[in-house]
This record gives C-alpha cells, structure tokens and sequence, in this order.
C-alpha cells in the first residue's frame, strides 16, 4: 500500500477533479490559499486520549478528513454514513486483515462541530493493552493516517478557534503533563536496545544525506567525485532491508512494562530499600546498614488503587570510587530522568538539629534532584523516621513541617512501625493518578515508531526510484527517511547536515 | 555613455527623503531600487557613484543555490538578474544533470558592463536620487510611542556635512566597509575594498555605543588578480559555456551576450608546493593566524590548506569581461605578503610564469548580529534602521541583494505607513535566508545552499516568477504591470498546457504505440494521462507534442516548464500539507514584549532562555528553535496575538477587502 503512495495519491486526488483547489493552486505549492478548502488537505491523526491504567474502556480520538473513512472501513460502516454524534455498537475490524479486534462503541463528529473544528471519529474499546495497541495498529496502516504529536489536538483546536484564551490557560498543564509524560516514555524506550538501533540508523542517515548533499551543493566546484553517491546507494539498500525487517519482527524488540514509573531516590542508607519492601510486602530487595548495598536498579511491578505502577529502587546517590557502584549512580539518576513520580527518601536523622528543617529539605532536594524542577507534581519527600528516633524528635519534626508548602508534598514514614504509611499511600495514589500519563504507554509509542518506520521506509523506495532521473527528487527521499527516523531519535536540522559536509569534505570554491 | 553627474549635499533642494540607503553594493542598491518602485523618494548615498554596482570580488553571478536567490529577486522586479543578462560573458546552468529543483543558473560578467548597467538602471528610477558622500552618524531620537522599541532614527548626517538629511526609514547597506580593515601579510590597512576610502567610524559609534547593538566580527578575503597574457592556459583544462546561454531574468528572451562571443573558464590544480609556500609564508600571515570567523565555504588557500592537507585543490581560471587583460583565480583567496603570493602561483603548472596584477587581500568588518532583527530586516529595537547585506552576517552578492531588496521593500513600506510583509521560508530562499539570520543567528559568513531550504522541491528556480511575482505586484507594490503581466502569461500557459496534458486520456497500449521508445512495461494496462506519460524521464513535451500537435503546440514555449511541473507535481501536492502547516504556524504572531523568563506557565530555565534571547515572531518560528520542546509551544499559544481568529471570523468580509485592495494597487501600479 505505502509503496505506491504517489500513485494512490493521484488516484484519490484527480489532476482537476471539479471540488479540488484549481489547478494552479496545487501547481504552486507556495502561494496564497485563500480560497481553497483547508481543512481537505490537511493530515489525519490520532491518539488515544484516555489514561493508559488499567481501566474499563479506553478513548482512541481521530481528527482530520480522513476520520471518515477510517470510521467506516474499521467500523464496518460502508453503506450507512453513521448519524453525527451518536454512539454505535459495532465490531471493530482491521481493514487490512479483516480480523475483528474488539466490539466497542464508535461515534462520528463531523466538523466544524468537533473538538478540533475538524471531521473526527472516537473509537471506545475495551482497555486492555492489546486490543489499544491493535486498534492503534490498524489505524496507523489507514492511508493518509499517522500517529498524532504531542499536543496535536490541542493546536489543532487552538488553531480552528475552537479553544478561547482561557480554556487554553486551563489547558496548559494539563498538555504538560501530556507531552511530559510521552517524553519520558520516549526517554525509556530509547534508553534500550531499540534505542541505539533507532539512534544508530539516524547517524548513518545524517552521514548519507550529508553526501547526497554535497554532492548536490557543491560537486561542480569541487572535487566530490560520484563515488560519494555510490555508496550512498548501498547504505540506502541496507537501510530499507533491516528497516523492513525490523517491521516483520513480531518480537519488535523488549517489551516495555506498561504503568507509572515511580522512582526511588535519595543518599546512600536513607531507608530506599526498606521503602520499597514495605510498598510490595516483600523483602524485593537486600536490606543492609551499610551505605551503598542497592547498586543497580530494582523494579517492581505493583498496583495501587488499581493504578499498575513500576517501582525502581535506584542506588543511592553519593561519589563513589567503586566503579560498579559509580555505574549504580548513573543509572539511578538516568532512571530519575525518566521517572513519571520520584520519591526522594531523606533519613530523618541526616536532618541537622540547628538548621531549619524546611530550608534544609529545600536545598537537599536539589542535590538529589539537580536537574528537576522541584515543584514538578511527580515529586515527594520521604522523612523516614527509625524506631531509634526520639518521640521528641518527631514531634519537633511535624511541627517544623507545619510551614511547608507543596509540592514536593512530605510524609514522615517509618518502615518498620509502619507509621505514617497510610498517609503516604494516599499521597502516592494521588500521585499516581495525577502523574497517569494520557497517551504515552508503550503500545502507543511503538505504534508511533512502528508508523514512523513504515514511511521511512517508502521514502528510501524514493530514492531508489529517482537515483538516476532526478537526484533533487532521491534526495528528498533521504531527507523524508531521516525526518521520520528523527521523530523518534530527535530533530535533525540543516546546520546539521552541513556540519558533516564540511567535516568530511574540502569545501572552498 | 553614462551621464553621471556627482551630486554634492548643496545641490539638493530636497533634505527630507522617505528612505535614505547608505551602501551603493549589491544590497544597496536593490534596496534603493526596491524602495523607489514602491514609490517611496529615495536617496541613495555612497562614497563613490562611480564604484556603484562594483563586484569587488569574484566576476560571476549565480550559482547553486545563489542562483535561485538571482532568479528569486529578478521575480521581484529586482537588478541583478537583468544585470547578469546584460552583462554575462559565460553562461553555464551547474547541476544540469541533477533534476530542476537543484539547477544553478550562473553567469562570469563583464564587470565594466555589470557596473554601468546597475547605474543606468538606477539613474533612470524615478524617486531615486544618488548622492556621494560619507555617512558619519545616524540621528537618533526616542523611540515614538506607537510602536515597541527603545530608539527611533530619524536620518543620516554626513561627515563634513553642516545639513542632516531627515528620512522616515533608513537602510545601512555598509559591506565590509563597518570597522572594515584590510590584511596583507602582517600589514594592515583601513578600509573595505582596496583603492577605496575606509568608512568614517562614527556609524559604527552610533549602532554599538548609542543603539546598544551586539556587534561581531567577520573576515573574508580576495585572490590576487592575474595578467591574462602571463598564464600558460595550455596546461589548464578548458571549460566552454553552454552553447545556448539561457537568461536569469524571466523577463529576458535572450543574453545580451551572443552564444559565440562567449568566452571560457579554465580549470588547473595547486601542487605540494603550494602547500610548501603556504607553510613557509604562514608566520608573515597574520590574518591566517587570527581566529576571527571566516567562512568554512570559501576558504583562503592558507586555510585549505591548512585543513585538508596533501591533497589537490581546485582552482578555476575565469575571465574578468569581454576586453579586460585580467584572470580571476576561483579558489586562491589569500594573504600573505604579495612576494610570497607571486612565489604560490608559480607553483600551479598553468600559472608557472604568471604576473600578478594586484595582490589579494583580507578583509574583516563588524557585523550586526542578525537575531536583533524582525523578519522585515527592521533592527527590533529602533524603529526606522533596516540592515542588509554582510552588515547582517551573510557573504556572496546574491545574498546581499535578496536581503537588500526586502529591506528596500520594508523600508518604504514603513515610511508609507504600511505594515511590513514578511516572505515566509515556505515560499522562497529569500524567506529561508532571512528566517535562517534573524532566528538562529550566524557564527560565521552565511551563504545560501538548497540544502538549507527544506522545502527545496516546490522552491525551483523555473517556478520564482510564479512564486513570487504575482505576490510582489498584488500584495507587495514591488512589481511593474509589464512584469506582473508576463507571469500572468506564464501561469495561464502553464495551467492550460497542463490541462489539455490531462485531457489526453488513453490506454497504456496505445501509448506505448504513439510512442514506441517509451519505457513502459508491456505488463501495464491501464489508462493513463499525458501528465503521467510526461513523468516518464525519457519523454519530452516535444515528443508528446509532435503527436497531438492540435492539442499541445499552443502551449510548446513552456514546454520544458510543463515538464518540470508534470514530474514534480505529486511531490509538492505532498509537501504542500506540511507548508501549510508551517505557515499556520507562522501567522501566529507572538507578541514582542512578552517577558519569557517570568511567564507564569511550567517552562524549564533552558527553554525560558533561548526564547529570550532570540524572540521568536511567530510561533513557526519558535517551534523551529533547537531545545523548544513540543509543550512549550503549547504553553505558547496563550500568548499567540489573537489576530488569526479575528481573521477566520471575518472571513468573507475579509476576502473581500483584500480583494479591493488588490484592485486598488493594479491600479495604481498602471498609472
């Protein structure tokens, strides 16, 4: 299907078909579009807009002229347009292989009345990992289709004057929190294996694009002999090959545990361990009074409140000479990075008694967490207290603690006592809640990947088909490969490009 | 031939201009031509008249990449194109074999004829008057409360000079002429060009100490100047032009150049011991040793040399005009001390006996770092100064003339009372060149290359009248009715061509039978167009047209257009979606004064920086910020300027408007 993208193009679009725009509008790409209709050429997307929890029905939005027919050939609606606004029961289908994936609710929203002023469909299905991935999977094999950006609909709604000022403002972190969260999920997944693959094919992309480049820009100056392009030929044959074959894999690489990822952070024997056995009820993790026991990272899938969580008990953070336990601290601190919520654990006895508590915690938090925005709503303090500690003591602590503003919220927890816990689980659930991350589960990510993958692939058939006739044309080939590799490893801009073409060529007419 | 009469501050009746230009250079003086065209009084004041349209450097015009700025300025009613046609002595089209996008029309030019068509050109503009003299300061008042910035300027006043001279907009078109000093060996001199006078340092004064400006530092150089009779050209590789040479301007048919008096570059090669001077000359070259930026692209040979060494490097042999007794050597921009030059030319075969006319020289110059500007060439913080040119940052003629254009444009409109226009990097590499300057800034000389233009396969040199043209007469004023009716002309032919390709409707059987050569697997039944036939490399319009004479001929002198559109028309139909993404995105016009480093919404101290230190007009532009993430720019659309909605909900009254507008600039542009 996406091998012969320009043919079906033409096909869907006749050259001077009566409801297109004229034909010299579509001849100059660039020039004034006043008059014709927007909303007809912009692209179709979609996400799943509701948590990724384990919740009963989950929300997969569509938004852009393609909804329709995606509505219609996934909801087995081809001969009765569906009425606006109504939700239907139907069986939801892969057009592709015609496999029935779930029975769930459709509704069609034709625009302006939309959420994003455009033509939009949701598909309400049931929300268990696999069938969201399915689901997303066939829409993403939709022509015309892709994966939405961060905070798409949004501008997209923004955009159709359907969000005023202040709904946007009340919006705003809301979106944070969106755009946030699929960062951090894109962070753990490029942490991987996959990652490196992804970043690896991304390097050799730059590298060849470069030389298509100079070979373009500067060849009838200089002494770039075609050689260049020779190799660039082989590269892009390769690359489409272990990119097509990365696709068929079915195993795609590690799976990534769905869930918020809690993180625990704090200085060496602070009590991190002890916290997370008494969160899962079971000594996960060794427990010792020697600083520096917990050297890589431990985790743990839970569930709270029906939240399913990934609990990581990190190293503790201090300059070792050990190199193992200087790997530890590496990690634990990559781990904070991508951490949804962060728990700093901070030993009530390491509080000094001649210093202000509120303002040591303050200062504390951000050496542990130096890079974090410290009012960051994923983030708590844990004061934990041992049964060593004076009843005095304690009630000198809660008391200085009167005066603290949130966030980071603090609790004061003893393990061993379990006092203070039930609070802290509240907190944590709350955290949990709040910190959900709209749309960046795992499935969704490497449904994106997966889409992203599929064009780079047809870009590169691009430059095979026009090596020969149009080197401007096999060259935009390799640029459209690389920009869909770069929306996963990051944006590649042309300075880049130019960087390496004056690296590894003499340059100078 | 030309009728120059020097022009002193006393003669002139007038001391109030609309716009002033100070720079007679290529940005100059497209500026005061542009500035003039839209009916703004014009004054234009360099040191010399006589060194107005001088190419200080190399003889040649266009290029890859530059070539599309030369087309793209001549589409706006610009000189240089037609400059280049009338004085072009070699024409050459580079990449002919690389696809339309990528084609680099080019031309080596006659500098005599360059130079006197650029001042006939300009003393016949009406509006435009040319004045000699040297710009000392620039008056400066407070800025006027209506508009943001802290300074206005209110005109220019000569050194020596007793009356300023009042204009609403002024444009610094300075060159290397801003602090510009010049570098030989371990000499250096004041000045921006050799044989010319230094600039006075009171303008320099005024932008840094008086208008606050950051100010950086930039060098370039020139090779030496060869005596044509002393090079041996048998041992250099001999380089003919194109047989037909083809014009810039779209306006041109022909080059004033015939085919045959044409004359030829030479190609030769520097040797191991070029390499050997350069290393032996290095502790007499101080310009080498300093670390002020000079440009990776067009290196001196010193630093070639220097970084790629053991290797063979180019250099090109080009004529200086149809009757000039000198050699320009592309490629030997250099300076060490003039006996050690003559010791580095000797040591390249062909120019084993040469003579050196006049040595080459560095140069460095202040520039005006660019991000202090809006996308109109307006400095954001004084209302009234408009920069172009290498005051900007940028290096090459054709640069300096697009930016020159566009501030000439800008700065009348100003002086009008009309908004500015802005070209958006969608739509032009004028628009990619300036976006590129006000929004990432430079670090070093910046020069165009298709590679910099994202949207490189709808932005084709063939297609800059119908990108542009129409624009520039309808929405801009830039444009005369002749030129304005010729793209017309243009666009009309060409869709019609394209249509009646379309209506030629057959199966791919007797395709294959009205063209027996074409490439087509005898496996494809189906029916298929002419546009799809003409996507066929092997096809030409010409070959379609001797087939269906009755349908096409009427359409064959654009044949070679219809074809470029015919191959690339699925590509730019895919490209126009992410275009009108971006430019979406572009009419989100962020405020000016919004304080990005206490803005009430979750942004990290990284992002809140770079938006304070470049200050992004549009939104498009902010999202193309290296480190602006995604939710950032969703926190900024709360302080987009809500213009846009006013616009969609006034849509039809709107379009109307515009509508008469346009029908009141045809008119008075027929006037």
């Amino acid at each position: 299907m996406l091998n012969c993208k320009y043919f079906c193009y033409l096909s869907f679009f006749p050259l001077y078909c009566s409801k297109g725009p004229p034909p010299l509008q579509r001849l100059l790409c660039t020039c004034d579009h006043g008059n014709t209709n927007r909303l007809a050429d912009a692209e179709t997307i979609f996400a799943l807009s509701s948590g990724h929890g384990r919740c009963g029905v989950a929300v997969v939005r569509v938004s852009g002229p393609a909804s329709l027919s995606a509505l219609r050939s996934m909801a087995g609606l081809k001969h009765t347009p569906p009425p606006p606004r109504t939700a239907l029961l139907r069986s939801i289908t892969d057009p592709r292989t015609k496999e029935v994936l779930d029975r769930g609710l459709v509704l069609w929203f034709p625009g302006p009345h939309s959420f994003t002023g455009e033509d939009s469909a949701e598909f309400h299905i049931h929300g268990g990992p696999a069938v969201v991935a399915a689901v997303l999977q066939a829409l993403g094999n939709v022509a015309g289709m892709r994966p939405a950006e961060a905070g798409e609909f949004t501008r997209r709604a923004f955009q159709a004057g359907k969000l005023g000022l202040t709904e946007v403002e009340g919006l705003g972190d809301l979106i944070h929190a969106e755009t946030e969260a699929q960062r951090r999920q894109a962070l753990r997944q490029m942490s991987g294996d996959l990652g490196r693959l992804y970043q690896d094919w991304s390097s050799r992309l730059k590298r060849n694009l470069a030389h298509v480049e100079a070979f373009i820009d500067f060849s009838e100056d200089e002494l770039i002999e075609e050689g260049v392009l020779d190799q660039v030929d082989q590269f892009i044959s390769e690359l489409q090959s272990e990119v097509e074959h990365h696709l068929q894999d079915e195993r795609r690489g590690e799976r990534l545990r769905s869930g918020v990822h809690v993180v625990i952070a704090g200085a060496t024997n602070a009590g991190k361990s002890s916290l997370l056995n008494t969160l899962c009820q079971r000594p996960a993790a060794i427990v010792s009074p020697i600083a520096g026991t917990t050297r890589d990272v431990v985790d743990t899938a839970l569930d709270i409140a029906g939240f399913p969580v990934v609990l990581s008990d990190t190293a503790g953070l201090r300059d070792s000479a050990d190199l193992v336990e200087r790997e530890g601290v590496r990690r634990a601190r990559q781990r904070v990075e991508q951490a949804d919520v962060t728990l700093v654990v901070v030993d009530c006895a390491q509080i000094p008694l001649d210093q202000p508590t509120v303002s040591f915690l303050r200062d504390h938090i951000k050496t542990v967490l130096p890079s974090q925005d410290p009012s960051h709503t994923g983030t708590g303090i844990i004061l934990q207290m041992f049964i060593q500690t004076p009843a005095q003591r304690r009630q000198r602590l809660r008391s200085d603690l009167s005066s603290w503003t949130a966030p980071p919220s603090v609790c004061c927890v003893s393990c061993l006592t379990e006092e203070g816990l039930q609070h802290f689980l509240s907190q944590l659930q709350l955290r949990v809640q709040c910190g959900d991350p709209l749309s960046g589960g795992p499935s969704l990510t490497q449904a994106r990947h997966r889409s992203h993958l599929q064009l780079c692939v047809s870009a590169l058939k691009q430059f095979r088909r026009y090596r020969d006739s149009d080197l401007a044309l096999a060259a935009e080939g390799v640029r459209l490969a690389l920009t869909c590799v770069g929306r996963i490893t990051g944006r590649v801009g042309p300075e880049e490009i130019l960087d390496i073409i004056f690296k590894d060529f003499c340059i100078g007419k | 031939l030309l009728n120059l009469r020097p022009l002193h501050s006393s003669h002139l009746a007038t001391q109030h201009y609309d716009v002033i230009v100070v720079g007679g250079g290529h940005a100059g003086t497209e500026a005061a031509a542009a500035a003039a065209r839209l009916g703004a009084e014009t004054l234009l004041v360099t040191q010399k008249i006589s060194t107005i349209g001088a190419l200080s450097c190399n003889p040649s015009l266009g290029g890859v990449g530059k070539g599309h700025l030369v087309k793209e300025v001549d589409a706006l009613d610009g000189l240089c194109g037609r400059a280049g046609d009338w004085a072009g002595i070699h024409f050459s089209i580079l990449n002919k074999r690389k696809g339309p996008a990528v084609w680099g029309p080019r031309a080596q030019l006659d500098r005599q004829r360059y130079r006197e068509f650029i001042q006939t050109e300009l003393l016949n503009t009406p509006k435009l008057t040319l004045l000699e003299g040297a710009v000392d300061e620039l008056l400066v008042t407070e800025a006027s409360t209506e508009g943001p910035g802290h300074h206005k300027v209110t005109g220019i006043r000569l050194a020596n000079g007793i009356h300023p001279f009042s204009a609403s907009s002024v444009v610094l078109t300075t060159g290397t002429f801003l602090s510009g000093s010049l570098f030989v060996g371990c000499t250096t001199s004041p000045g921006g060009r050799i044989g010319d006078a230094p600039s006075a340092s009171g303008l320099s004064h005024t932008l840094k100490d008086i208008l606050g400006l950051k100010m950086g530092r930039l060098r370039t150089g020139t090779p030496p100047r060869i005596i044509k009779d002393s090079v041996d050209f048998s041992q250099a590789n001999y380089h003919p032009p194109d047989s037909q040479p083809r014009p810039f301007s779209f306006l041109n048919l022909q080059t004033h150049c015939k085919p045959e008096e044409q004359l030829p570059c030479y190609l030769t090669y520097t040797t191991p011991g070029v390499e050997q001077v350069v290393h032996d000359s290095l502790h007499l070259n101080c310009h080498i040793q300093q670390d002020t930026k000079g440009p990776r692209y067009c290196p001196s040979i010193e630093s070639r040399v220097l970084r790629f060494p053991g290797r063979s490097h180019q250099v090109w042999l080009e004529p200086e005009g149809l009757s000039s007794d000198l050699v320009y050597p592309q490629g030997l921009s250099m300076t060490m001390p003039p006996d050690m030059q003559l010791r580095l030319i000797r040591e390249i075969p062909a120019l084993h006996r040469a003579q050196i006319h006049t040595p080459g020289y560095g140069v460095q110059y202040d520039f005006v770092c660019p991000t202090q500007l809006s996308p109109s060439l307006q400095v954001k913080s004084t209302q009234g100064l408009f920069l172009a040119g290498q005051i900007n940052g940028t290096t090459g003629y054709e640069e300096a003339a697009a930016q020159g254009l566009w501030a000439g444009v800008n700065a009348a409109r100003s002086a009008l009372s009309k908004p500015p226009v802005v070209l958006s990097r969608t739509e032009s590499y004028i628009g990619v060149l300036i976006d590129d300057l006000v929004s990432r800034g430079v670090t070093e000389p910046y020069r165009m290359f298709t590679s910099r233009a994202e949207f490189r396969t709808s932005l084709r040199p063939d297609n800059a009248d119908l990108r542009l043209t129409l624009k520039g007469f309808e929405e801009v004023g830039c444009v005369s009715l002749r030129r304005y009716k010729e793209a017309v002309r243009a666009r009309d032919h060409l869709q019609d061509g394209l249509a009646a390709l379309e209506d030629l409707s057959l199966s791919s059987h007797s395709w294959r039978h009205k063209l027996p050569n074409i490439n087509m697997s005898q496996n494809k039944s189906t029916v298929m167009t002419g546009i799809e036939i003409l996507q066929y490399s092997e096809v030409s319009y010409e070959m379609l047209c001797s087939v269906f004479p009755q349908h096409l001929s009427l359409y064959i002198e654009f044949s070679q257009r219809i074809k470029i559109e015919a191959v690339y028309r699925p590509h730019c139909d895919e490209q126009r979606k992410e275009i009108e993404r971006i430019q979406k995105e572009e009419s989100m016009v962020l405020s000016p004064d919004i304080d990005y480093l206490s803005l009430p919404v979750s942004l990290s101290q990284e992002v809140r920086e770079i938006l304070d230190r470049i200050r992004p007009s549009t939104l498009g532009a902010a999202s193309r910020l290296q480190g602006v993430t995604p939710a950032a720019i969703v926190h900024l659309l709360n302080y987009v300027q809500p213009t846009g909605h006013k616009e969609k909900r006034n849509y039809k009254p709107q379009l109307q408007d515009q509508k008469e507008e346009r029908e009141k600039i045809c008119l008075k542009n027929t006037q």
